[in-house]
Formats: C-alpha cells, sequence, structure tokens
C-alpha cells in the first residue's frame, strides 16, 4: 500500500462570520497528482495556507509524511516546494538570482545548489532570460519563473496553486508537462485550479470543493459516473418551436433540454443511438439546423448536478 | 545567510537614491569647509556687542571703554526686532543696555539692576558676557570697599582685569577649529535621515514583503533568523554610510578628531541608529515607495527645521523649542551645540542628551517590533 503523505483532517477555517473551510478532509497518497478543483473562493488557497501552517485554523488536524505539521516543523517544510497562487519573487532580483535565492533557503551547499538551480533553469526553460529582472517577463514566463522557485530544491512534495492562471496555452501546456514529469521522477503534487480541463488532463485524483466543502473525490472516471449524464448533444438550430423541443425531452434516456442562443442542449442519461434520436425527429419535424456535436460527460456536469451551477463563469 | 544575501542585493540596486544626498552633501560641505579656514582667527574671543548707555556718567563710559577694549562695538537701532536679527546675522553677538542709576548702584553695591540684555540664550556669548560683565562689577567694588571712590575704582579694575582675561582664551591653538567642526556636524541629521530613509526604507519593505516573507516561512528558515539577518545587513550598511561621512569628516579638519570632537563622533554614530531605528519604523508601515520619499521629505526637512539643524534652535519660538523636545534630532543638536562651544559644555548634560537620543531609538524599535508582530503574526490577512 502507497505511504500517506499528507492527511487533512475535519479542517475548519473561520474568516469572522465567513466559514471559509467547512470540515474538510481530504488524504493524498504518494506519487499522486491530486486536483483540487473549484470555483473561485471556494477554499482552494485556505487549504493549502493550512497546510503549510501559514494559517492559523479553528479545528482538524494536518498531518504530512505521518507527523503533524506545525509552524515549526522544519524538517517537514524542507520536503515541500510551494508554488503560490500570487507569484512571489523580488523585482529587484534576476531571474537566476531569485531562484538561487528561494533554492538557497533549503539548500546551503554552494555547488549543490549551482547544480539545482541550472536543473530547474532547465527545467521551466528559462535559459534565455537568466539576467531579467521579472518585471521584464510575460506572464507566462513569470509563472515559469514562479515554479522554478518553487521547485528548485527537489522537494517530495509540491504544492501548486493555480500555477496557469494568466497563462497563454502554448505555457500552459509547457507547464502542465512539466508537473507531470516531476511526478514521475518521484514527487507526489498538489495541483489546485478552477480549469477543469487541466485537471482532468494531469491528475491521478480529483477533489471537488465549494464552499468550504468537500463535495465529491476520485478519479476523473469515477467523479464522472456520479453524474447521471453520459453524453450531451449540442444543435445550433434556428427558431425551434416549443413543441418540438417538448417532443425532445420526452424521447427515451433524455433528461434535459435546454434551449439557449439558438443553441439546443439535450442531456442524456444512458442508451444508445441518442444522437440520431434526436436528429431523426428534427428531420421528421422538417427542421433544419447547423453544427451537430455531441461531449462525453465532463467534471462541469459532476459539478452542476451536485450544486445546481456551473464551475466557471462561460467567458472564463 | 541567504537573506543577508538578498539584502546586499536589493540594497545595490536601491543605492543611488541614497548616495545621491551624501554626494551633494560632500560637494557642498568640503569646499565650504576650506574656505573658512583662513578666515576671522581671532572671532571666537572678540565679540561684537552693542551697548546702549542710559546711564551716561563716567562710571558707565568706563565701561564702555572697558569693552571696547577687547572686544568690537557696534551699533543698532534699540529696537528688539531689529537687534534679534541682527544677532540672527551674527552681526552682534550681544546687545547690552546699561540702565539708568548704574554708577549710584555700582557706588552702593545694589548690584541686581545694572544692565538688561538681548542676547542668544545660553549661547557662548551670553555666558561669556554674563562672567564678564560680574568679574568686572565685582572686581570694581572690591576696589570701592578697599577705599578707592567710584571713579578711581573703575579705573583700577580694568588694570587688574585685563592682565588676567588674556591668559583664558590663549590657549586654543586652531580657533577655527570648532566652527568647521560645528558646520559639519551640524547638518549631520538631515544627511543620515535622507540617506538611511531613502535606501534602508525600500529595502526593508521588499524584504518584508508578505508574499515574499510568507513564502519564505513555507522553507526552513526560522522566521528569528529571517529578521537577524535583515539585522545584521542594517547594521553594516548603516555604519558603512556612518563612516564614510567620518571620514570625509577627517579630510574637513585636516588630520584626526581631537577633544570634544571625539564626543561629536559618538553623538554622531547615535544619531546614526536614531535615523536607522525611524527608517526601521517608516518601513514597517505600508505606504509604497512614493510614500517613503515623501515621509522622508517630511522627515528630513521636517524635523531638522524645528529642530535647529538649518537655523540655530535659539532662533525658533518657545513653541516651536517645546515641541522640538518631542523629536530626537533637536537633542542630537542640543549636544552638539555644547561640543561646539556654541553653548557652555557639561558633561552631565551630554550623557542626559545622549540618554534621551537612546530612548528614542529603543522607543522606535518596539513599536516596529510591535507592528511587525501584529502584521505577520495575524496570518488570517494573508490573501488581502
Ligand atoms: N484574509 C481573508 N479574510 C477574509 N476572508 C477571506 C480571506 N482570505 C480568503 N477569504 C475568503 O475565504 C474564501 C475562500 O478563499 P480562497 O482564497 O481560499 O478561495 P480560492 O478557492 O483559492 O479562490 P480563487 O480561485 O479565487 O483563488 C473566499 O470566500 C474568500 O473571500
Ligand atoms: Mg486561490
Amino acid at each position: 500500500m502507497e505511504r500517506t503523505v499528507v492527511k487533512i483532517d475535519n479542517l475548519v477555517k473561520r474568516y469572522g462570520e465567513l466559514t471559509a473551510l467547512d470540515h474538510f478532509s481530504l488524504e493524498i497518497k504518494e506519487g499522486e497528482i491530486l486536483g483540487l478543483l473549484g470555483p473561485n473562493g471556494s477554499g482552494k488557497t485556505t487549504t493549502i495556507n493550512c497546510l503549510l501552517s501559514l494559517l492559523s485554523f479553528d479545528k482538524g488536524r494536518i498531518e504530512i509524511f505521518g507527523k503533524e505539521m506545525t509552524p515549526t516543523s522544519y524538517d517537514i517544510k524542507k520536503e515541500i516546494g510551494i508554488i503560490m497562487q500570487n507569484v512571489a519573487v523580488f523585482d529587484e532580483l534576476t531571474v537566476y538570482e531569485n531562484i538561487d535565492y528561494f533554492c538557497g533557503l533549503y539548500i546551503n551547499d554552494k555547488a549543490k545548489r549551482k547544480q539545482y538551480v541550472d536543473e530547474a533553469v532547465k527545467f521551466v526553460g528559462l535559459e534565455d532570460f537568466l539576467k531579467f529582472y521579472p518585471k521584464k517577463l510575460s506572464g507566462g514566463l513569470l509563472r515559469r519563473l514562479n515554479i522554478a522557485c518553487g521547485i528548485a530544491h527537489k522537494p517530495k512534495l509540491i504544492i501548486l496553486d493555480e500555477p496557469t492562471v494568466a497563462v497563454d496555452p502554448q505555457s500552459r501546456n509547457k507547464i502542465l508537462e512539466g508537473i507531470q514529469e516531476l511526478n514521475k521522477n518521484g514527487a507526489t503534487v498538489i495541483y489546485t485550479s478552477h480549469y477543469m480541463e487541466e485537471v482532468e488532463q494531469i491528475c491521478t485524483r480529483i477533489a471537488i470543493m465549494d464552499k468550504g466543502k468537500k463535495i465529491a473525490e476520485g478519479t476523473k472516471d469515477e467523479l464522472k459516473r456520479m453524474t447521471r449524464n453520459t453524453e450531451t448533444i449540442i444543435i445550433e438550430i434556428l427558431d425551434l418551436p416549443k413543441a418540438v423541443r417538448d417532443k425532445i425531452s420526452v424521447l427515451p434516456h433524455v433528461y434535459k433540454t435546454d434551449y439557449d442562443d439558438d443553441k439546443l442542449t439535450v442531456s442524456c442519461s444512458g442508451g444508445k443511438h441518442n444522437l440520431l434520436r434526436v436528429l431523426g425527429l428534427l428531420q421528421k419535424e422538417e427542421l433544419s439546423f447547423g453544427r451537430v456535436y455531441s461531449e462525453l460527460p465532463t467534471l462541469n456536469d459532476v459539478f452542476l448536478e451536485i450544486t445546481g451551477k456551473a464551475l466557471r463563469d462561460k467567458e472564463e | 545567510m541567504q537573506i543577508f544575501k538578498a539584502f546586499m542585493k536589493v540594497l545595490k540596486k536601491k543605492l543611488p537614491s541614497g548616495l545621491i544626498y551624501i554626494v551633494v552633501f560632500l560637494c557642498i560641505a568640503i569646499p565650504m569647509s576650506l574656505n573658512g579656514k583662513e578666515s576671522e582667527k581671532y572671532e571666537d574671543s572678540t565679540l561684537k556687542i552693542c551697548i546702549f548707555d542710559e546711564d551716561d556718567t563716567p562710571e558707565s563710559k568706563a565701561l564702555i571703554e572697558y569693552i571696547d577694549n577687547k572686544h568690537d562695538i557696534v551699533s543698532f537701532e534699540k529696537d528688539k526686532d531689529v537687534l534679534f536679527e541682527k544677532l540672527y546675522w551674527e552681526e552682534a553677538d550681544y546687545a547690552l543696555t546699561i540702565n539708568k542709576g548704574y554708577s549710584k548702584a555700582l557706588a552702593n553695591g545694589d548690584t541686581n539692576d545694572m544692565f538688561g540684555c538681548y542676547s542668544v540664550h545660553h549661547s557662548y556669548a551670553t555666558v561669556y558676557m554674563e562672567t564678564y560683565l560680574n568679574e568686572y562689577v565685582s572686581s570694581v567694588r572690591a576696589f570701592i570697599l578697599g577705599g578707592q571712590d567710584s571713579k578711581d575704582a573703575v579705573l583700577s579694575a580694568a588694570d587688574s582685569l585685563s592682565e588676567e582675561t588674556d591668559v583664558e582664551i590663549a590657549d586654543n591653538s586652531d580657533p577655527d577649529y570648532p566652527e568647521r567642526f560645528s558646520s559639519y556636524f551640524q547638518y549631520m541629521p538631515y544627511i543620515l535621515i535622507s540617506v538611511l530613509m531613502n535606501t534602508l526604507c525600500p529595502v526593508l519593505m521588499t524584504l518584508n514583503r508578505k508574499d515574499i516573507r510568507y513564502r519564505t516561512n513555507c522553507s526552513c528558515v526560522r522566521p528569528n533568523r529571517y529578521t537577524l539577518q535583515l539585522f545584521a545587513g542594517s547594521t553594516v550598511f548603516v555604519t558603512a554610510v556612518w563612516l564614510i561621512l567620518m571620514i570625509a569628516g577627517l579630510f574637513m579638519y585636516g588630520g584626526l578628531f581631537k577633544g570634544n570632537a571625539w564626543l561629536a563622533v559618538l553623538n554622531s554614530f547615535i544619531f546614526a541608529l536614531v535615523s536607522t531605528s525611524i527608517a526601521v519604523l517608516v518601513s514597517s508601515f505600508n505606504i509604497g515607495s512614493n510614500g517613503v520619499s515623501l515621509l522622508t521629505q517630511i522627515i528630513g526637512l521636517g524635523m531638522c527645521f524645528l529642530c535647529g539643524v538649518f537655523v540655530p534652535m535659539a532662533f525658533l519660538g518657545k513653541e516651536v523649542r517645546a515641541a522640538a523636545n518631542f523629536l530626537p534630532a533637536s537633542w542630537y543638536i542640543k549636544a552638539n551645540d555644547m561640543l561646539d562651544g556654541t553653548n557652555v559644555f557639561d558633561s552631565s548634560k551630554l550623557a542626559t542628551y545622549i540618554m534621551i537620543e537612546v530612548a528614542f531609538i529603543v522607543t522606535f524599535f518596539i513599536v516596529a517590533l510591535l507592528i511587525h508582530r501584529i502584521k505577520y503574526n495575524d496570518s488570517d490577512s494573508l490573501d488581502s
């Protein structure tokens, strides 16, 4: 059986009236990439900060590597790499100096540190920017610097708090691949995000949280099995008569229809040939339609089903 | 060492904005002090005295003559404002009024109300003149009591006194030494505050940035170690700035410090620490870099004006002087005024002044520490 690396037990954290974490529990095993998924304000950062003993909490207990985590657990802290949500680097130091500074907080040996820093630089692909000051870096490069500062000392547990916010898709993919590589090299990873695609792409296990509570947990497939949705059919169609929509909603396996913005969304649960049945009906009604596509369930469906709201706003 | 190293690197980036003050200061101070060297050799033994004779008797005339022998007599209108202006611009050092009834008072020994004066409170000239007049009057009285009439007594007194007084002043081998000394240390508070606030504040603010502190707290560096290394960095920097100023000072003196100058050196070091504590205190507020330079101007210029760095304290209003007591620079200046001979030297007073400066340092550091405690232990405001 794999070792438990992190054990969060019944954590309660209040900010005055607001309960940011509400009896939150979570276990992370060695070698996992655990995705902590939740909309803005759901308590992801709060969880991370409690985990690192940066925040005091009202109730609960946190164990890392089998020992209780406290603000003075320096032997535990030594093994953790943290990439904060807000980029925390010195504007006055160059890329290289920044990585060297943060690596030096853990590694005293000069030669070893130099080697580690060089490896981190290579890992995030900042070789050409060593003499740059952070202000001169683009958003994506800055995020990469932030990551390099967090992982240079080769920690066993890496915690990334939304490391890809405001990063273009190309940089994002590079970052995600990097995280998977770190994991392959033996690090356990906690990855928070409100982008479900990212989480689906790299995480071996996912915990979904909302309003400080864990609302679901499991592998991607386990989670998707939790929703009755098996297929979502989307059809672009102008002026859909109400009568036709009613007919569609009573087709077999269909449990929900939506018509919005000239787009018909049909949610199906189980069964086969759902798409053909819907299209057949439209053909019989002699309605013409544009683009048609069908989607397998996403984590958003899971979230939607449990909380009744979407994981994030459309425009994001 | 990581934090100390980062301190020095950040300092290197912020240094130019502070060093410019030192450069400008030295550019002004060095030529000034070199010019001062050749001028007015005997100034400090010869005072400019303005006399109003309301008694107008042979006795009062004799006194005027006695004073004239040693000092320069200048004449101005007898008007308080005019006189204070003359005193301010050092066109006169002392304005003496010989009150009506002087000769009678001299004859019958009622010496209380013989003189009136306008002078700079506690200045060297004032104290000197008071002693000088006292000596004269006691001496005249002695001859009267010895049986001479007052006309002869004033002459005998003048004779006997003129022999002694010269001896007192003679042993100052380099008369303009205190003057060079004075102007250099006089402006020191402004320089120290400006330099230290302009450099130390931004550096400390960077290294105490909340996200950086939290990020560092995630590592195995103990928070006390962090503070300790910041402390070490600041100490090295402050000492370096102070040493630069002292070494430049040596040039201005044309040699090693001597006598009271060593106390002025000590005083300036204490004030360097005062400036440091102010910088540390200011840097514990989140006021941004513009805020810091604004505050540097306010504290630097404001305090220095109020405390007699630019304008001698004696010329400031009573209220201002009272208010200045709450500012550390005024105690530096009080100590310095005694050391450069503006005021009479008193070692116990000097010790008190320096202790008060130290008390300011301790207070500022404690307040800064409390602010830090509140800021970093109340971790709940992490994201805000
Ligand atoms: N210092 C604070 N004081 C008061 N409330 C806070 C503080 N920090 C966070 N909160 C609140 O706690 C809740 C959880 O915040 P948290 O930052 O953990 O969310 P998050 O999941 O990280 O969101 P995001 O995706 O925007 O980063 C939010 O409602 C937030 O407003
Ligand atoms: Mg967050």
